[in-house]
């Protein structure tokens, strides 16, 4: 039964989803999708349980050797990061309780949900598969419901920031269509197990379409991962997008698809295979871009959720450069990222949510002072921005000093450079937050302690985020060790 | 298990957190503070005669990531210092801070900081430092920018990311240190060994980024300049963090990296402290001569201490038993030093709203007994026999002798005189400028500020003439190590 787990998921994720479209009522629409994603989320322990003892799960639909056969694929990464991730939304729905009325029409409401299902769903069928147009399928259906909870708010910028979205997300999809009808045409498989099969033995009679197939997969990836210079949709859409769509997508959307990327490279081919390609040096290049300016933007950036967004780009720079450096504990630490970041991540921009919903102003100069007026909140804040910097214990810091060791490992010492100025680089935009909400005269000046708290079951949520936060950095170790593609 | 060890790092941090929460009156504060900085220095003691050489295991996340703490005499002596002159900073800052208003978030760092120095005091091996270290900037970045204004928010912000940039460096070293040796405990003679043959090269950056990194925060020339600005800070801040504490652990650090993890031998023979005592010498010279231009009694002071860290650090890139032994004495005997001028200055300007050197004509004869002290103190910091500050110097001297380098005790005697041309000003302005006919009302500091005054200018005397005892504890630590 429990074999069957990461297809249930899915279902129940899309057959509530269209039982929620057909009910009017706000609340119960709420309770549905609350209840059905708390569930799964128990399914997904169940599947964590069930894959630390037996290493790995597949489940086939059809005849797998088949064209038409839909493979399952769950190791321990698969169904740590779903869990992570179905986690992370059940906190974000449950916050989003509280909070979306503001944001989102009355009348839109059950649409948020109805999408989030969907997401959600897809999101997962992105990790379990092991099948290349199954995945393609549901890298679609991911986009076109992300677009969907970025315009629920009907601005004239999100449909600005959707469309632009929509374009570059359609490029996307477009190269990694190109390449899958490439791989196809070489090895007539699907199935990312017997691709491997029959490329390992032939790839250096087809040496030139194996580069093409790896460099259409990474920009095709990279544009919807807003990998560095293809990441110019990402402030916008997810600046625009009510909070809690924000916090999905920064943390759990843009991850998959490296995640898928991950799987190309050396599940599809091997380490070997692309470590003889000058592709890998290119991710590595774009990952310490990535870091060092997105980071740069980030400080630049005047309104709270854009440096937040920006913010994520530089991210996501650890991530790719993780892969970037071709080895397994590169590959390790990347997906340690993607869950670190993930509940880090998320908690940063719903926190940005109610700054934003109290004091009424996106402008991080309108910040000042709020120390005073909501200490509790600001003191999480504070948590995410400091794991963002690199204080020992914190996920952020035990990524950076992995990559570190693992760049001294394949000899690339100078690379440690990049990760450290980047890691100061973000003391730079996430500390100036914090110290003038806690500090200074004139920003305190006519602050009522206290003022704007928030009760503190709203703030529960984003309390067990960064809680998980913490106790992710902690279990680092035994983590770390579990990663692999 | 030993689990009291951790008492003394966590009695400040809980206090300190329950201060902030629940922001008790007036004199319930002061005397849960007092009451806390002096069971605290029990603790230490009692750390120190039952605990030395006891290890604790706090929490394992990986194999780099293992945190323990390991208090040997070197660790329990500097926490000795620190906890004892945090009484007396106690004591004056109750008087110095006054009844303002929201000073419970004051006294909470106040105390959180305690605790982290002891922290590093007790750390048992360079991540565990390095953890009290980045928290060590994090809890003392609110005391500097007390005052709230524009000023003391720049001053803060660059406090922070030189801070940073420093530990960043000591991070980078750190790493790649621990991917040659797999280990980062703090063994008396190094845990480098015979690894360093062939890898000289990593070697010596390791040496240099962990040296530079720490000597940020120990305001080596030439990334010092945080600390002069870092005075706006209100004067007991000024005087326990930036004189004692802070700078203070920078040098600790540097200790436990020289002598505990790389190892001298190892140093000496990547030749990299050729580098840095070049950096040393430097810190020495400048931070006398600017001392005699500042106006600014504290940043006098300040320069002052830039200055006289130099001497600690010569400790640290001469290897010989008896500069070692300079270097640890004058650690102690300068923290106790600068801490009596830092408040006979701030009774000053708390008392007489004075900060500047051409104010204080004839405010010897105000106030007698602060400036007695200062005077004290200073003869004390100049070094003339037989004061606590000859006898440090005296071993300083010797060590440079001993390796044959006749450059050391030529800097030290210059920068004797430089100490003098920097403090006797301050003396002869106090004593003797200003109208002599004029007759002036005594008006010494209140008590909570001119006992500790005091208290500390005598202790400075009397460790000059019975320095033995000390001298024999570190002389203990010394045989270990060379």
């Amino acid at each position: 039964m429990i074999n069957y787990i990461p297809i249930i998921n899915i279902l129940i994720l899309i057959l509530f989803s269209f039982v929620m479209m057909l009910i009017r009522k706000n609340n119960i629409v709420k309770f549905i999708s609350l209840a059905s994603n708390i569930f799964i989320f128990l399914l997904s322990i169940l599947l964590v349980k069930k894959v630390l003892i037996e290493e790995v799960i597949t489940l086939s639909i059809g005849n797998p050797s088949n064209l038409l056969g839909i493979e399952f694929y769950v190791g321990k990464s698969e169904a740590l990061v779903a869990l992570v991730f179905t986690f992370v939304m059940v906190m974000i729905l449950w916050y989003s309780k509280f909070n979306l009325e503001k944001e989102v029409e009355e009348n839109r409401l059950s649409f948020f949900y109805i999408l989030i299902n969907i997401l959600l769903a897809s999101l997962l069928g992105v990790i379990y598969t092991n099948d290349l147009f199954n995945s393609y399928v549901f890298i679609e259906v991911s986009t076109l419901s992300a677009c969907g909870i970025i315009i629920l708010k009907d601005k004239k910028e999100n449909i600005k920031a959707t469309v632009k979205y929509l374009i570059m997300s359609t490029i996307g999809s477009g190269l990694v269509l190109m390449a899958i009808a490439y791989i196809y045409s070489i090895t007539g498989h699907l199935n990312i197990s017997n691709i491997h099969e029959i490329i390992i033995n032939n790839y250096q009679f087809h040496r030139n379409a194996v580069l093409i197939i790896l460099g259409l997969f990474t920009v095709g990836l990279g544009i919807k991962s807003a990998v560095f210079p293809l990441h110019s949709w990402l402030p916008d859409a997810h600046s625009s997008a009510p909070t809690p769509a924000s916090a999905a997508l920064s943390a759990l959307v843009i991850k998959v698809y490296v995640f898928m990327l991950m799987k190309v490279l050396f599940r599809m081919f091997s380490y070997e295979i692309v470590n003889s390609f000058i592709i890998m040096d290119i991710i590595l290049l774009l990952g310490s871009m990535g870091m060092i300016f997105g980071s740069i933007m980030a400080i630049m950036q005047k309104e709270l959720k854009r440096m937040v967004a920006y913010s994520s780009v530089a991210q996501m720079g650890y991530i790719v450069f993780g892969i970037g450096l071709g080895t397994v504990s590169g590959t390790a630490i990347a997906i340690y990222h993607i869950i670190g970041h993930a509940v880090t991540k998320s908690s940063l921009f719903l926190i940005s949510g109610l700054f934003i919903k109290k004091t009424g102003s996106k402008k991080i100069e309108d910040l000042k002072g709020i120390g005073r007026e909501m200490p509790f909140t600001l003191a999480l804040f504070t948590l995410g921005a400091f794991s963002m910097v690199g204080i020992p214990i914190l996920p952020g810091f035990i990524s950076k000093w992995y990559l570190s060791l693992s760049c001294i490992e394949v000899g690339r010492v100078p690379l440690i450079l990049i990760i450290l100025a980047s890691s100061l680089l973000n003391l730079l935009y996430y500390f100036p937050i914090v110290i003038n909400g806690y500090f200074g005269n004139e920003n305190l000046q006519g602050k009522i302690y206290k003022s704007k708290k928030i009760p503190f079951v709203r703030l529960l949520p984003i309390f067990l985020l960064v809680l998980s936060m913490i106790v992710i950095g902690g279990m680092s170790y035994n983590l770390i060790g579990l990663f692999s593609i | 298990m030993n689990l009291e060890i951790l008492l003394p790092i966590l009695l400040p941090l809980i206090v300190g957190l329950a201060v902030g929460i629940v922001k008790p009156s007036y004199d319930k504060r002061n005397k849960i503070i007092i009451a806390t900085t002096m069971i605290n220095f029990f603790l230490v003691l009692y750390i120190l005669i039952f605990k030395t050489n006891k290890i604790l295991h706090l929490i394992k996340i990986n194999e780099f990531l293992d945190l323990y703490l390991y208090p040997d005499k070197t660790g329990i002596i500097f926490a000795i210092l620190v906890s004892s002159l945090w009484i007396f900073t106690t004591f004056y800052s109750i008087d110095y801070m006054g009844e303002k208003n929201n000073l419970s978030k004051f006294f909470m760092f106040f105390l959180i900081t305690e605790g982290i120095t002891l922290g590093i005091a007790f750390s048992g091996n360079l991540i565990t430092l390095y953890l009290f270290y980045e928290l060590l900037t994090l809890s003392t970045f609110p005391l500097v920018i007390e005052k709230g204004s524009e000023l003391a928010l720049n001053a803060g912000k660059k406090y922070l990311i030189y801070s940073f940039c420093g530990a960043t460096m000591v991070l980078f070293g750190v790493i790649l240190l621990f991917s040659q040796t797999q280990n980062l405990s703090f063994i008396p003679g190094g845990i480098v060994g015979s690894l360093v043959y062939g890898n000289k090269d990593i070697f010596l950056m390791v040496y240099l980024l962990l040296f530079l990194g720490f000597g940020v925060k120990a305001a080596l020339v030439p990334f010092h300049s945080w600390l002069p600005s870092a005075m706006v800070a209100p004067t007991p801040v000024s005087s326990l963090l930036h004189a004692v504490a802070v700078v203070k652990s920078g040098i600790f650090a540097l200790g436990r990296m020289t002598y505990y993890v790389l190892g001298w031998k190892v140093i000496e023979f990547t030749e990299g402290n050729k580098y840095t005592l070049v950096l040393v010498l430097l810190t020495i010279l400048m931070g006398s001569f600017l001392a005699m231009h500042q106006e600014n009694l504290k940043r006098r002071l300040a320069y002052s201490t830039i200055s006289q860290l130099g001497y600690i650090m010569l400790a640290l890139v001469i290897f010989d038993s008896s500069s070692y032994v300079g270097g640890m004495l004058h650690m102690l005997f300068h923290a106790t030093i600068k801490i009596t001028l830092f408040f006979c200055v701030g009774a000053i300007m708390h008392y007489e709203n004075k900060t500047e050197l051409h104010e204080i004509a004839g405010i010897g004869k105000k106030m007698p007994k602060t400036m007695i002290s200062f005077t004290v103190a200073s003869i004390c910091l100049i070094g003339i026999p037989p004061t606590n500050g000859f006898v440090s110097k005296w071993f300083l001297a010797i060590g440079g002798l001993e390796q044959g380098s006749y450059l050391v005790p030529i800097i030290l005697l210059l920068s004797a005189f430089f100490t003098a041309g920097y403090l006797i000003p301050v003396i002869s302005t106090a004593f003797f400028k200003g109208n002599p006919a004029q007759e002036v009302e005594i008006s010494e500091p209140n008590n909570f500020m001119l006992v500790p005054i005091i208290l500390l200018a005598s202790i400075n005397v009397i460790l000059g003439f019975f320095p033995n005892a000390i001298i024999d504890t570190i002389q203990l630590a010394a045989d270990k190590l060379f």
